[in-house]
């Protein structure tokens, strides 16, 4: 007796559950930025180019090699000459290329105390 | 008065006068000759009043006369003064202006190329079962001397304190030289250090001893490697592309290890001691041949505080005096920063010497050490922002039986970036019982 009923419900449950679902795909296609042309971008040649990567700055290489032994002194703390002779011994001590070392000196007499 | 007398009085009724109007006539005569008497005084005194006025007035168009000139004088000078600014102003608008010439004082006076660096430190130890005490004060400067654009004299010391008991009354100030060398920059890729050199068997003893290491105690297993030696070496590094990386490297020849007592034992093997001077006066090298090393390291840059460092170094070479046996060792380090929070760096030491007691000794050890910089966390807690977490985990194994293990646990408070509060528990593990844990508290400064 109970079995026709039964079947029915669960034919308005598959289909409440496929409309659902297309519901739910349909707004993430609205929603969600680009779901919908994931299939078209598969098939587009990707014609960008890598962005080149810019030359460090005297600071940036400072920040990249000072900091890897010690805390981060500050260029205020010496004067331009005084930096000169302390990068000639870091240069050799930290095995420093001579333009890296070069680029660290020049930011750290700019920003010198004197 | 005849005049006045004669004036008021007709001619006609001079005859019928009488006495009395005589006598009041002449009082009237009388009355009239004082108020012109008293006329004649004020007239006097308006007279002198106004020569004085007048002498005033001569004064005052003098003085007048004497301003007019000096804001004459003063307008003139003014006007000069414009013509003369507006001269300096047409020649400075018409001629370029060129700095002025600098003057090398850097290069010409002798403070300006000498700088000193170095550290400072002051601990406190407390070993497992004996009395805490103020280990020692420690103060190693290292003197810089730039001799023009290429060449860097620099040599460090240290000065340390020592007690002479239980033998002796006192303390003893020990002074060492912990390196002198001379660099001579050749060319961009390579540099000339010669004299007495710190070695670049992994990076340790160039790049985290003293203050610039986290833990007060050096690593257990840098016992097995020298720190310097006298002899030369060739270094310089050679960038890869514009971002950062780069190979840098290290070719070496120096006295090498030594024998303390010229023997070939194992427990004689000396390190350091091989310095070219024989406390004979004699000048010659320990043994018969030099040692030769080289390290090779490759540094990786992802951004700034983001990179990686690999190395790979090695020392051989003769160390008893008759020229038997040999001692090598070989170091592989690496050092991990991710961000300005996170450093993990270690080493891994392997050594091998010959011996007459002993045969082939093969020492080793490692140690890996990481820590973390609580201002990581974003908290706005002074204390906590100047924290550091550090631990490390040292093994050493000598190769005649000896094995210890360590772990530590520490710290470092920052109060500036140059005066740091260390310390640290090392809980020791090892098969000699003179080796005991530990707690250690150290101040340090950087300068």
């Amino acid at each position: 007796m109970n079995r026709p009923s039964s079947l029915k419900s669960r034919l308005w449950t598959g289909a409440g559950v496929a409309v659902l679902g297309a519901l739910l795909y349909a707004l993430s296609s609205v929603f969600v930025p680009g779901a919908g042309a994931k299939a078209e971008k598969k098939t587009e040649k990707r014609v960008e180019k890598k962005p080149e990567k810019k030359k460090l700055s005297g600071a940036e290489l400072y920040s990249m090699h000072c900091n890897r032994c010690h805390p981060e002194r500050y260029p205020t703390e010496r004067t331009a000459a005084q930096w000169k002779t302390i990068l000639l011994h870091m240069r050799v001590r930290a095995n420093l290329p001579a333009e890296q070392s070069q680029m660290i000196l020049k930011y750290l007499q700019d920003n010198s105390g004197r | 008065m005849c005049c006045a007398l004669a004036v008021p009085l007709p001619v006609g009724t001079a005859a019928a006068i009488d006495d009395q109007q005589f006598n009041e006539l002449k009082d009237l005569v009388t009355k009239l000759g004082q108020k012109i008497e008293k006329q004649d005084l004020r007239i006097e005194q308006l007279e002198k009043t106004h020569a004085q006025d007048a002498q005033v007035h001569a004064q005052d168009q003098k003085t007048h006369e004497q301003d007019q000139r000096k804001i004459q004088e003063l307008q003139q000078k003014l006007e000069e003064t414009q013509q003369a600014v507006s001269n300096v102003q047409t020649a400075a608008i018409a001629v370029p202006v060129e700095p002025l010439p600098r003057v090398p004082l850097d290069e010409a006076t002798v403070n300006h190329n000498f700088s000193i660096l170095g550290d400072a430190e002051f601990q406190y130890a407390k070993t497992s079962g004996q009395h805490g005490t103020f280990l020692f004060a420690d103060f190693a400067p290292i003197f810089l001397y730039r001799g023009g654009e290429k060449v860097l004299f620099e040599a460090g010391f240290d000065f340390g304190l020592q007690n002479n008991a239980p033998n002796s009354p006192g303390a003893t100030t020990t002074i060492n030289l912990s390196f002198a060398q001379l660099d001579y920059l050749m060319n961009d890729y390579v540099t000339l250090v010669a004299g007495d050199m710190v070695l670049p068997l992994g990076t340790y003893s160039e790049r985290t001893a003293g203050w610039l290491n986290k833990i007060p105690d050096d690593p257990l297993p840098r016992d097995l490697l020298p720190g310097a030696g006298v002899g030369a070496q060739l270094r310089g590094a050679v960038p890869l592309g514009e971002s950062g990386k780069l190979i840098n490297y290290s070719v070496w020849g120096v006295n090498g290890a030594s024998s303390a007592d010229g023997t070939g034992n194992a427990d004689q093997l000396d390190l350091g001691g091989n310095v070219g001077l024989r406390s004979d006066n004699a000048v010659a090298n320990l043994h018969g041949k030099p040692s030769g090393g080289a390290r090779v390291g490759w540094f990786m840059p992802f951004k700034p505080h983001y990179d990686l460092e690999l190395g790979l170094s090695g020392q051989s070479g003769e160390w008893d005096n008759a020229g038997q046996h040999l001692w090598s060792a070989g170091v592989l380090d690496a050092s991990l920063h991710l961000g300005s929070t996170v450093e993990v760096k270690g080493e891994y030491i392997r050594s091998c010497y010959g011996s007459d007691d002993h045969g082939n000794v093969r020492p080793e050890g490692w140690w890996l050490q990481a820590s973390y910089k609580l201002v990581g966390l974003n908290l706005d807690w002074p204390v906590i922002n100047n924290l550091e977490l550090v631990n490390r985990y040292d093994s050493i194994h000598d190769g005649l039986g000896t094995r210890t293990r360590r772990y530590t646990l520490g710290y470092i408070y920052y109060f500036s970036n140059t005066l740091l509060f260390e310390g640290g528990y090392e809980f020791l593990h090892s098969n000699d019982p003179t080796q005991k844990d530990q707690l250690i508290f150290q101040l340090s400064y950087g300068f």
